[in-house]
């Protein structure tokens, strides 16, 4: 009796140990983002202290194009989502329902390349990016970060669907139906799980990435996350406050979207693991 | 039923090949093609203004040859060996720990997936402000409780420490997610079945969890391997490799040659040898456990 | 608090309209022009935004909108070689750093001596000579300087007082020893410095006479001035006078350092006085004096403070360069590089130093104007002057971090940047 207390003592004390670990520094950039200027940096740490929104005032009236940021990132993330959304299910239904060698070698080939960094196809990509003339467009993004995940959504989408029954196809396509109104039809719906994993790893990875928007975007398509490290960098000195308000209004949509979405987000990583 | 499936083969991929192009066509356009010339360009030497020459392998032995890049590949090892095992071992037992049963379950996994939806710039931003050397609030309470603090802009090991510990909080809760989903997975009655035969918690944990997580601690592993493999971001935000270039990861290394000494011929060639030494690495590490899970499964 | 919610919803607009934009494959613009223009952010701020617009009445008389993409110093530079070497640019004018145009790079930008003496700049003569020679590569004028940073030591007169000390330092073996007064008071570090930049080193290797590079490409010239140098600052940093974050130190941090009072002494351009003294972010408003860099009482050689110029270049491959040249003109005006003298930028003007309006409101342009005239680059410029500057950075940091000794790290730095300078 005594062990099993020592027990859930123990283990009380690891889950809150884990628990500080994820959240503290979150909750701590939060906190000090209602704090005054002088309070951020105020030694000892100050814990209880006067909640003042002038950071936030700051950051609407000295950096309009923080919000512009953000609508880029909106667009941004909408399309590659769509983009990759699409791309993977489709894919991903001719390699659960189709058998051949070659497609067979191109899964292979399809996880192969995914080890490329994607730094290295950077220093290529610029010059054709400019030829196309897409350079700081929101088009660029959307491909770049689209096809970075077509891999791991076509794997995904593949484990989705072979969840569901062959023989349902195989009625509908009986009945006469195409191709398209099968995956329209049957496969779409009974695979939406899986659809929304796909669109949650899209939705947070294009929210935040940074090393292509910095490459690829100058002024129309700047993201978010470009303009919170044009805070860090800032020629007038780092203002700690503006740039944890900024964090702030960037962090908390996607935190909450991951929070809410996270028997999907579960399911992606567990199809992905048992299968990919 | 079978002819239908042998129609469908029948029918050959012609039919399919509009639902597979997206997917190929983006792999191929943005991924393959470039990668094909930055071959080309490996073998050559290459900057503003210079059109190209051919140098053969000269780039190559040039990068291998140079002692910035072998303390960049160590640095790279070392994170990878040390921060992704340690993150392993850590999303395991908060794995098991979930799987205990706690109050709460689903709160909780809430709090551990948090730091996934943190962009690495805000996530280094925090980690710098919370480890600031003098009014960090973290190196304040370190000092008061009379303990070392992290002295990461001035010693190389701090440095390094800092880094590792910054990935180990932005990735653990892919890593966890992966091994507890997995461990989710196991048939209860296996357990119940080495309860009966007496077994304790150790053996069972030995002969059962280990074995049949086996193939999900690859795919995590694998994955993490990647990932840590190309660590730029962490590294350039934190540190820009500092101090005196300690810290440095061959993705700096790679981004210092072609972004601030503009030698893409050199950069291109570091390209390459991460790619492969990154498939070595990995491929290596895998047929290894496999072999050993394999065993241990029988 | 209205205005401000206005002006998010600017932001909003400006995000959309930069959609429609997009939607509809082309520039909507009011003006029938743009002139899209690649710079740092300082480059724009000084010359006034809004009201205080000091190209309105250009952009009214030429029908033009400009539009300013702006990046930090080194992305800069890289952006704007990568832009030129495209087959075409949308940008039609850069701003480039006087240590990057080597024989290749400037290749890659219009001459601009054909244009000025069709359509001359007023009083060209007026612009510091050393300045334009620093833009003329293989006999071609590249760019028209605009900005100068001339390197100033910055002082905290609260601080030095409370530790009793009345004037600020002559030499560097005084500024020493006062950074070492304010580190034993306890209340604050006797000076900041960034680690990532080669102008502190070659600043405290310039006190005694030496240099990294000189202007004849000569590497070291004088080995055992940069070893006093190094020595200086292992000292420092093993004194506390240099934080123990020395190493992860950035520009930045600098400037934070010294508005709260953190640091008593760094170095930083004359221009960031303003930005120091500022009341609503300095904790030390009006307290934050600069000076000369000075030398060593023992150095013969007058102190050459480090001086960084700016220049505005066209690249070859530039759409539009008749409204470049127009508005390159238009900068360089007399009036221009007053107003943006008073916006706090460093003046490429000889004359504008003298203006009354500048002295009365900035006390130190004529301080300013004196480290101006000794002062030159920190290294010129060659193909590899990037990675040269990292060995160097990297063997200083060593030598100040106590893990070699400075004789050491001047040898290594001998040996690793010998190979890399042209022949």
């Amino acid at each position: 009796m005594r062990n099993k207390r020592l027990l859930n003592l123990l283990k009380t004390i690891a889950v809150l140990a884990i628990v500080v670990w994820s959240l503290f520094p979150i909750f701590f950039i939060v906190v000090s983002s209602f704090k005054a200027g002088h309070d951020i940096f105020a030694v000892p740490t100050k814990w209880f202290f006067e909640p003042t929104v002038q950071h936030y005032q700051k950051l609407v009236s000295a950096w309009p194009v923080f919000f512009s940021s953000l609508w880029n990132s909106t667009v941004i993330t909408a399309g590659a989502t769509a983009l990759a959304v699409i791309a993977s299910t489709t894919a991903g239904y001719v390699y659960s329902r189709y058998n051949s060698r070659l497609l067979n070698a191109s899964i292979v080939y399809l996880i192969g390349v995914r080890l490329i960094p994607p730094i290295v196809v950077t220093l290529p990509l610029f010059p054709i990016v400019n030829w196309l003339g897409i350079n700081d467009t929101h088009f660029v993004l959307i491909v770049l970060y689209a096809t970075f995940f077509v891999s791991l959504g076509t794997v995904l989408m593949r484990t989705f669907i072979d969840q569901i029954p062959r023989e349902l196809d195989e009625a509908a396509a009986i009945d006469g139906a195409s191709r398209m109104t099968i995956l329209r039809k049957v496969i779409v719906p009974l695979a939406t799980p899986g659809i929304i994993a796909v669109a949650v790893f899209v939705i947070v990875f294009a929210w935040n990435e940074f090393l292509f928007a910095f490459i690829f975007t100058s002024t129309n398509a700047k993201t978010a996350p470009l303009v919170v490290s044009e805070m860090i960098g800032s020629i007038d000195g780092v203002d700690w406050g503006v740039l944890f308000a900024a964090s702030t209004v960037q962090l908390l949509p996607v935190l909450l979207f991951v929070v809410f979405m996270n028997r999907y987000l579960v399911a992606g990583l567990t199809a992905g693991a048992t299968k990919g | 039923m079978a002819e239908l499936g042998d129609t469908m083969k029948a029918r050959t991929l012609w039919g399919v090949i509009p639902l597979l192009a997206p997917v190929q066509l983006l792999l191929l356009s943005v991924i393959i093609i470039p990668s094909i010339y930055v071959i080309w360009l490996s073998f050559h030497v290459s900057s503003f203004g210079q059109s190209a020459t051919f140098v053969g392998w000269d780039n190559y032995i040039r990068v291998i040859t140079d002692p910035a890049f072998h303390s960049a590949l160590i640095n790279t090892v070392i994170i990878v060996v040390v921060a992704v095992h340690l993150e392993l071992l850590v999303a395991l037992g908060v794995a098991l720990l979930f799987n205990s049963g706690l109050k709460f379950r689903r709160l909780l996994l809430v709090a551990v997936l948090a730091p996934y939806a943190v962009s690495e710039v805000i996530a280094v931003a925090m980690w710098r402000f919370l480890f600031d050397m003098d009014v960090g609030p973290v190196t304040q309470a370190l000092q008061a409780l009379g303990l070392p603090i992290l002295e990461w802009g001035y010693d190389p090991m701090h440095a390094m420490i800092m880094i590792a510990l910054l990935t180990i909080w932005m990735h653990l809760p892919f890593t966890f997610i992966i091994l507890y989903a997995a461990r989710l997975a196991l048939p209860s009655d296996l357990y119940e079945a080495a309860r009966i035969d007496g077994a304790t918690a150790w053996q069972s944990f030995r002969r059962i969890t280990i074995p049949l997580m086996g193939p999900a601690i690859l795919v995590a592993l694998l994955f993490r391997y990647i990932f840590a493999f190309r660590l730029f971001s962490e590294v350039w935000l934190m540190t820009q490799g500092g101090p005196a270039r300690s810290t440095e990861v061959v993705a700096v290394y790679l981004y210092q040659e072609a972004f601030s000494y503009n030698a893409f011929g050199t950069a291109a060639a570091t390209a390459w040898i991460m790619v492969i030494v990154s498939l070595l690495l990995a491929s290596g590490y895998i047929y290894l456990l496999r072999r050993q899970v394999n065993a241990n499964a029988k | 608090m209205t205005s401000q919610l206005k002006l998010t919803r600017r932001g909003f607009l400006a995000g959309t309209a930069a959609v429609g934009a997009l939607s509809l494959a082309g520039p909507s613009f009011a003006a029938s022009k743009t002139l899209n223009i690649l710079s740092h952010r300082v480059h724009q701020t000084s010359l006034g935004e809004g009201d205080a617009d000091a190209m309105k009445d250009w952009k009214a008389a030429n029908d033009a909108e400009l539009n300013w993409t702006t990046f930090d110093s080194n992305p800069l530079m890289d952006r704007l070689f990568r832009e030129a070497s495209l087959s075409s640019t949308d940008f039609s004018v850069g701003y480039m750093v006087d240590n990057r145009p080597t024989s290749e790079i400037a290749k890659l930008f219009e001459p601009l001596g054909p244009w000025l003496e069709k359509d001359g700049i007023e009083e060209f003569d007026d612009i510091a000579p050393g300045l334009v020679q620093g833009m003329t590569v293989d006999g071609n004028l590249i760019g028209i300087p605009v900005r100068t940073a001339t390197q100033a030591l910055f002082y905290n007169e609260a601080r030095l007082e409370e530790v009793g000390i009345s004037a600020p330092p002559t030499t560097i073996e005084e500024l020493v020893e006062q950074a070492r007064k304010v580190t034993e008071s306890g209340k604050a570090t006797g000076m900041i410095l960034a680690s990532d930049l080669a102008v502190f080193p070659v600043m405290f290797a310039r006190a005694y006479g030496g240099d990294f590079i000189n202007k004849d490409f000569e590497l070291l010239p004088n080995k055992e001035a940069m070893e006093k140098g190094l020595t200086t600052l292992a000292d420092m940093f093993k004194d506390g006078s240099l934080p123990k974050s020395y190493a992860t130190t950035k520009n930045d941090d600098q400037v934070t350092w010294m508005q709260q009072g953190r640091a008593a002494f760094t170095v930083l351009p004359f221009a960031r006085a303003a930005q120091l003294n500022n009341a609503e972010q300095s904790k030390y408003p009006g307290k934050i004096k600069a000076i000369g860099f000075p030398g060593s009482k023992d150095s013969t050689v007058p102190m050459a403070s480090v001086v960084e110029a700016w220049a505005m270049v066209i690249p070859a491959n530039a759409k539009d360069k008749e409204l470049a040249w127009s508005f390159i003109k238009e900068v360089s005006s007399k009036k221009n590089t007053l107003v943006m003298a008073l916006n706090g930028n460093g003046p490429a003007r000889v004359s504008t130093f003298g203006e009354a309006e500048l002295t009365a409101k900035n006390p130190l342009a004529a301080v300013e104007a004196e480290v101006l005239a000794q002062a030159r680059g920190a290294f010129p410029p060659f193909p590899e002057a990037a990675r040269a500057q990292a060995l160097f950075l990297e063997e200083v940091q060593l030598a100040v971090l106590g893990r070699k000794t400075p004789a050491e790290a001047v040898a290594a730095i001998e040996s690793r940047v010998a190979p890399l300078l042209p022949s």
